[in-house]
């Protein structure tokens, strides 16, 4: 053990004095923060929020409380629809909610006294302001409108807001990227392994370690181990940039998103392993690299949302394992849509992990 | 030389072939407690093969190879924690420092030596902050040395440690090995140097094309030889050699890289016969000198060519 966090820490002294690995573990990543960040904030009206609207009653009393929404009308765009029609265009984006004005509503006065009707409204809970903007609003406009119906003499009715979720790909531009960028810093960390590990065979190191009682799963252990730790750094600063410059809200779930960290990162650490059992010079080695993560990055959807892209790329992407862990910390972390389903995201990093890693195991040569 | 008791290494027949190269073709020797053996030879004799075979960093093809009286393939766990290894190449962590990576070298053994007393003991307690990416090659031979001792090893290996070392730096090594000796260490070391093995060694074996040619000691070697001195003298067009091998005195004569090398029962004589046969032949003998043979003749004479080609 005591020789396992010796290792690493040599491992970890190593890199944090060789300033180009320090530039690409940390500061490139911080970089394509700040300045997408700076590219995409500020986008967009941020003031006034655009909610659906889907009046199921037709009746004059909905008419009514379509009218007691005009007291919002400064924070609340509304955009009336059909269900179908404002649901969809809620997971595209177009609207940050829809609230819908249920059927009978015209006779909640002459309705069972105590039965509540529910007026719905859609949420996405990642939204908090928009949710906590849509949320006060209905619920002033329900409460006025039980009072007014009581008040008139009718019987005591009730209407409340019933809030559901539903994902929405209106996410900030910002805060799509966060994860994506975290995502490309672990495939970056991963791959680029292979270097020193080219390197370290290439001048006898690892040769020179064999040469002395240490276990060789400690030595690889101790690699595992250092990326793992930079991985969780990586995360740390990033995400926290994105909170600190330009206020993006981690809403998911933080065990998830911290498990998809790891399984990133140890996928892509295999797939370092494997490039460098293939690899016999530094230079090859710098070289190689370069080529396998820079399609990585600009095909697998990280830096525009899957949907948009054109069909063949998207065909492409679906190959291509960042595309899945982008996706899967995209969705643990923001409540993004998803390109796959998280357990197929994770069963196919997974995947990569072990091919990886069993072929790594068969052609690493040690010298 | 104290050779008491069992030896430290003991190798029979041993062979590595790399599909045609024979690398090591059937090498015996041993070792004993508290020597310093050297092996002498050209670039690809099978040095480095053979000494990486000891350490257990390569597995033979054949033979029997053992250290401290157990067989390499079988106990390479308890055998690394008793040797020192130095490797051919310079082999290190480039951004640590001198005392990290002694630190850290002395942490996968059982027990090892306190960093202080090795950077002491190699003479660079000035650079102990330095990475080792930036010592200059004579320190970082000698930090490679001491990565070799932080075990306080009983055997330790040493592989070509003075190559490409300009002289004072060689001169500080062989004080370094010297001083391993005295501690009753045994030393197995490589070289291509022959005045680095009659400095250095006890015994050496003369190795080429992966076998052992000769082995004794340094005047062994050289008396099993050459009961002659040696004559030599610059001579750039070839010289007749059937005529050189007539004068007298002379029992053999070779011509290399423009110097002729003529050994000599007689040398008075020898000279006398070469001074005539420059008047006849309308030839100066440049830089003529007498001197006993060397390694460096014993190798000729094993091979044919000079050491250093
Ligand atoms: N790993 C290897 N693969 C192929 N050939 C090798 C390998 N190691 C050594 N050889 C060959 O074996 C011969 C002996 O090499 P080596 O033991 O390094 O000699 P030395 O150390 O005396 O210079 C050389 O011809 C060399 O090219
Ligand atoms: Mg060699």
């Amino acid at each position: 053990m005591k020789t396992l966090l010796g290792l690493t820490v040599a491992n970890l002294k190593g890199l944090t004095r060789d300033r180009a690995a320090l530039f690409w573990t940390f500061f490139f990543p911080v970089m394509f923060v700040l300045l997408f960040g700076v590219l995409f904030s500020g986008s967009g009206d941020s003031s006034k929020i655009t909610v659906g609207y889907v009046d199921l009653d037709q009746s004059a009393a909905s008419a009514q409380v379509r009218a007691d929404f005009a007291l919002y009308a400064p924070i609340l765009v509304l955009q009336d629809g059909s269900l179908d029609a404002e649901k969809a265009a809620m997971q595209n984006g177009d609207v940050s909610a829809v609230i819908v004005i249920p059927a009978g509503l015209g006779n909640v006065a002459g309705s069972t006294p105590g039965r509540p009707l529910a007026m719905t409204i859609y949420i996405d809970p990642s939204q908090s302001q928009t949710t906590q903007v849509v949320q006060g609003a209905v619920n002033g406009v329900a409460g006025g409108y039980s009072m007014a119906v009581a008040t008139n003499g009718g019987a005591p009715a009730l209407i409340v807001a019933q809030p559901q979720q539903l994902s929405s790909t209106n996410i900030s531009t910002v805060t799509y990227l966060v994860p994506s960028i975290l995502a490309m810093a672990l495939m970056q960390l991963g791959v680029f392994a292979a270097v020193p590990l080219v390197q370290q065979r290439e001048k006898g190191i690892l040769k020179r370690m064999g040469a002395t009682p240490l276990e060789r799963w400690k030595l690889v252990a101790s690699n595992i181990l250092l990326r793992l730790i930079v991985a969780a750094a990586d995360t740390v600063l990033i995400i926290g940039v994105g909170m600190a410059a330009f206020h993006i809200q981690i809403v998911g779930n933080l065990v998830l998103a911290a498990g998809f960290v790891f399984l990133g990162a140890g996928a892509f650490l295999a797939l370092g392993f494997m490039l460098a059992s293939f690899l016999k010079t530094e230079e090859q080695a710098t070289g190689v690299v370069q080529v396998v993560q820079m399609p990585l990055m600009f095909l697998s959807g990280i830096f525009f949302p899957f949907n948009f892209m054109p069909d063949f790329m998207r065909s492409i992407a679906r190959l291509l394992p960042l595309t899945y862990l982008g996706d899967g910390l995209r969705q643990s972390m923001v409540n993004a849509p998803q390109v796959a389903p998280l357990a197929l995201d994770a069963a196919i990093l997974g995947g990569w992990l072990v091919v990886c890693l069993a072929i790594s195991a068969r052609s690493f040569r040690w010298e | 030389m104290t050779q008491s008791g069992e030896p430290v290494i003991r190798v029979n027949d041993l062979k590595k072939h790399y599909g045609d190269v024979k690398a090591v073709d059937g090498v015996t020797f041993e070792v004993a407690r508290g020597e310093v053996f050297g092996m002498l030879g050209p670039n690809g004799a099978g040095k480095t093969t053979t000494i990486e075979v000891l350490e257990g960093l390569r597995s033979p093809d054949s033979g029997t190879v053992e250290v401290f009286g157990l067989d390499v393939c079988k106990h390479p766990g308890s055998i690394k924690q008793r040797i020192g290894v130095q490797l051919q190449s310079v082999s290190l962590y480039p951004r640590l420092t001198v005392t990290e990576l002694i630190d850290l070298f002395g942490s996968f053994f059982d027990h090892h030596v306190p960093t202080k007393q090795l950077i002491d003991a190699v003479d660079l307690g000035e650079r102990a902050k330095a990475y080792s990416m930036n010592l200059s090659g004579g320190q970082q031979q000698r930090l490679s040395i001491a990565l070799a001792l932080v075990n306080d090893p009983d055997l330790v290996f040493l592989d070509e440690p003075t190559t490409g070392l300009d002289p004072q730096a060689r001169r500080s090594l062989w004080d370094l090995v010297k001083g391993l000796q005295e501690k009753g260490k045994s030393v197995m070391l490589t070289t291509h140097y022959m005045e680095e093995a009659a400095e250095l060694c006890d015994r050496v074996a003369i190795m080429d094309h992966g076998r052992i040619l000769e082995m004794g000691t340094v005047p062994e070697l050289i008396g099993r030889r050459f009961k002659e001195r040696a004559v030599f003298f610059d001579t750039s067009p070839k010289l007749p050699s059937e005529k050189l091998a007539q004068l007298g005195g002379v029992t053999r004569a070779s011509q290399e890289d423009g110097q002729t090398l003529l050994y000599s029962k007689d040398v008075p004589a020898t000279i006398g016969a070469l001074l005539a046969m420059a008047d006849e032949l309308d030839f100066q003998p440049h830089n003529l000198g007498i001197r006993q043979a060397t390694l460096e003749d014993v190798f000729l004479d094993l091979t044919g060519r000079a050491l250093r080609d």
